[in-house]
């Protein structure tokens, strides 16, 4: 009887201290009076569009800006299911807002409201009805230059294919959606980068089937990709370019070969019931600046969405980002149209190979 | 002594808040995750239909049985003796092996995953010392296999054996021992007739815990597992946090639940665990 009492007591305090964690969280942010939420990525990223946007934007208007991060699509759809929308601005990928925009959750973008000059020089593919351009990545090759010297590295998906060419463990994202995986995996079969779409789905895998032996980790972030690569791991990674520059800069044994990237925008989009969709929208058009996006480009390699800002970068600082004249010609874009088409099984291709590509990795 | 009652009309209000904190953090959110899995929004039973359908859902769910099932008996290996140990040494020495259980306890989980990272990689310190001593040429593969995962969940999961062990062996009376002793038992036979059966319902809690726990993990598999150690809570975190495919996400969890309900109520069955819950469950 005492020894059982005992034993609960023990299981009660164990159990309260693991369950009881989670509520003790920071107060999510919040926008009050003369504030606006923006939501990015975090990190060296936030740092960069502080210092880049955010201070420059709260002189000029004296709207402050409160960031946060993950802009992921489950947070917002839990937001505004429960009515309680604590963020305005969010930047993400289009495939993201391919899963968002399917199920509501994004506010128009009222292009009136937003800098014409600016607009004009935005990529046209990333001016979309509920998002605009904020920056360019891309996915490519990144190895380990202890591995792999620079000259004789893979500079195909063919090569990252190649496991007799080039040794060592290769990595992929787990999630982030199945591309590129999909795309890169018809490159390395020998498609040509203009005819990728629309993707021969049954080819793409029977690609992957020759990759996998040399698969030593799907990875789940791309901060994990860059330190898996870092660490030796893996050799090759398939991951963000520019974070690849980045870990470089900072003295990684990293590189990265542009050539057969995948290229695609970030985008700004308001989020469904943002009670300050004016401010969203002056701070959107703060941000489409030609000079401000140079400013950025030379905080964080990533490129910029307005063309123009390349004219502010001297050739060195443009020379390492994905839309750099020359880089751009190396790689292709990506297509949103053809992932965000829905099938007879009222599933978009992004939703249904994501899944496909999900239980082909756990059936191997 | 008071007849020992688990529920009467006066102690009512004493649990109320209990139940009132119990209903909305953990009932009222599982009849959410009911409703996503079964309405979508008419009803139907699709999700799951696809979830049986599918191989994949499946090896998923032995993937994670399977880690969770070596990590229970691996923590036991290692915790019992441990425990035992914290029986019969000085309270100070005790104070100073309960803080090295504790202390790591509570230290960030994605911490001392990443430390694991640090010390098992290719690169880390485990094959450089292997290295150095000539033992291997080339880097063993620790990290992002079964075996890497193993060793993080085992070290994350210990204090929830340790602990539950100790409460129950550190009640067992010595009594007991000398008395099978002095009745010509060999200390073979006092351990596996008087305190094995003893501290069973120590056993019973530290593996419902750890087990339970590791059915569950995310962060440690998804780390330091490999491209075959994909488990069924990865799966889900896919489904509701990347294609927001709540109701499929949400089958896959209510599912989980099930076969835990029903592996619990054989497991305690088995182990006599109803003398631990004081004859709740």
């Amino acid at each position: 009887m005492v020894r059982r009492r005992e034993v609960l007591k023990v299981i009660g305090t164990t159990t309260a201290a693991v369950a009881l964690g989670p509520f003790f969280h920071a107060r999510p942010a919040r926008a009050d009076k003369g504030e606006l939420v923006v939501v990015t990525w975090g990190g060296s990223l936030v740092k960069a569009q502080r210092k880049a946007y955010f201070e420059g934007f709260e002189k000029e208007t004296g709207i402050k800006i409160k960031d946060d991060t993950p802009p992921t699509p489950a947070k917002l759809k839990a937001m505004v299911e429960s009515g309680n929308v604590t963020w305005d601005v969010i930047e993400t990928d289009l495939a993201a807002i391919l899963t968002m925009r399917k199920d509501n959750l994004l506010e128009p973008i009222d292009y009136r409201k937003l800098d014409t000059r600016a607009l004009d020089s935005i990529y046209p593919a990333t001016r979309l009805p509920d998002a605009i351009g904020s920056k360019i990545y891309s996915f490519n090759i990144v190895y380990n230059t202890k591995a792999l010297a620079p000259g004789k590295h893979p500079r195909t998906w063919g090569d990252m294919w190649d496991g007799k060419k080039f040794a060592g463990g290769r990595t992929m994202n787990f999630g982030g959606g199945v591309t590129p995986q999909l795309e890169i995996a018809l490159l390395a079969d020998g498609v040509p980068k203009d005819k990728l779409y629309p993707l021969d789905v049954a080819r793409a895998y029977a690609s992957m089937a020759k990759l996998r032996p040399l698969v030593n980790k799907w990875y789940g972030s791309h901060a994990e990709a860059i330190q898996l690569v870092t660490s030796g791991e893996s050799a090759i990674a398939c991951t963000v370019g520019p974070r690849g520059i980045a870990a470089k800069r900072e003295g990684a044994p990293i590189d990265v070969e542009f050539n057969e990237g995948k290229l695609a925008a970030d985008h700004w989009c308001i989020v469904k019931g943002s009670r300050n969709r004016e401010a969203g929208h002056a701070f959107i058009s703060y941000a489409i600046d030609a000079k401000r996006q140079a400013a950025m480009s030379q905080e964080v390699p990533y490129g910029p969405s307005n063309k123009k800002a390349i004219e502010f970068l001297k050739p060195a600082e443009a020379r390492e980002l994905p839309s750099s004249p020359e880089n751009e010609k190396m790689q292709w874009w990506w297509q949103a149209a053809w992932w965000g088409e829905i099938g007879s099984d009222g599933k978009t291709n992004r939703e249904r190979e994501t899944e496909k590509f999900a239980r082909w990795m756990v059936t191997g | 002594m008071a007849k020992p009652r688990y529920w009467s009309v006066t102690e009512g209000p004493l649990v109320l808040p209990a139940v009132l904190l119990f209903t909305a953090v953990y009932l009222y959110p599982l009849s959410r995750l009911v409703a996503w899995s079964f309405f979508t929004p008419g009803f139907s039973i699709r999700h799951y239909r696809a979830l049986f359908a599918e191989p994949a859902y499946v090896t998923a769910f032995v993937n994670t049985f399977d880690l969770s099932v070596s990590v229970t008996v691996m923590t036991f290996l290692l915790g019992y003796p441990v425990a035992y140990l914290m029986t019969t040494i000085s309270p100070r020495a005790r104070a100073i092996v309960l803080a090295c259980v504790l202390v790591p306890f509570w230290t960030s989980i994605l911490v001392r995953t990443f430390a694991w990272m640090v010390l098992l990689g290719r690169n880390g310190l485990v094959n450089h010392a292997l290295a150095a001593l000539g033992l291997v040429t080339t880097p063993v593969a620790l990290i992002h296999n079964r075996i890497g995962v193993q060793i993080g969940m085992v070290h994350v999961l210990l204090p929830l054996m340790i602990l539950p062990l100790y409460s129950v062996m550190v009640r067992i009376d010595p009594a007991w021992l000398r008395a099978a002793r002095s009745l010509g038992a060999r200390p073979r036979q006092v351990f596996l007739h008087v305190f094995l059966p003893l501290s069973l319902p120590g056993i019973g809690a530290g593996g419902a815990l750890v087990f339970l726990s590791s059915i569950g993990f995310f962060v440690t598999p998804a780390l330091l597992g490999g491209p075959r150690q994909i488990t069924i809570a990865m799966l889900i975190d896919l489904m509701i946090n990347d294609l927001l495919n709540w109701g499929f996400g949400a089958a896959l969890a209510l599912v989980l639940l099930v076969v835990i309900t029903v592996f619990f109520v054989v497991f305690q069955r088995a182990l006599r665990l109803d003398r631990v819950w004081g004859g709740a469950v």
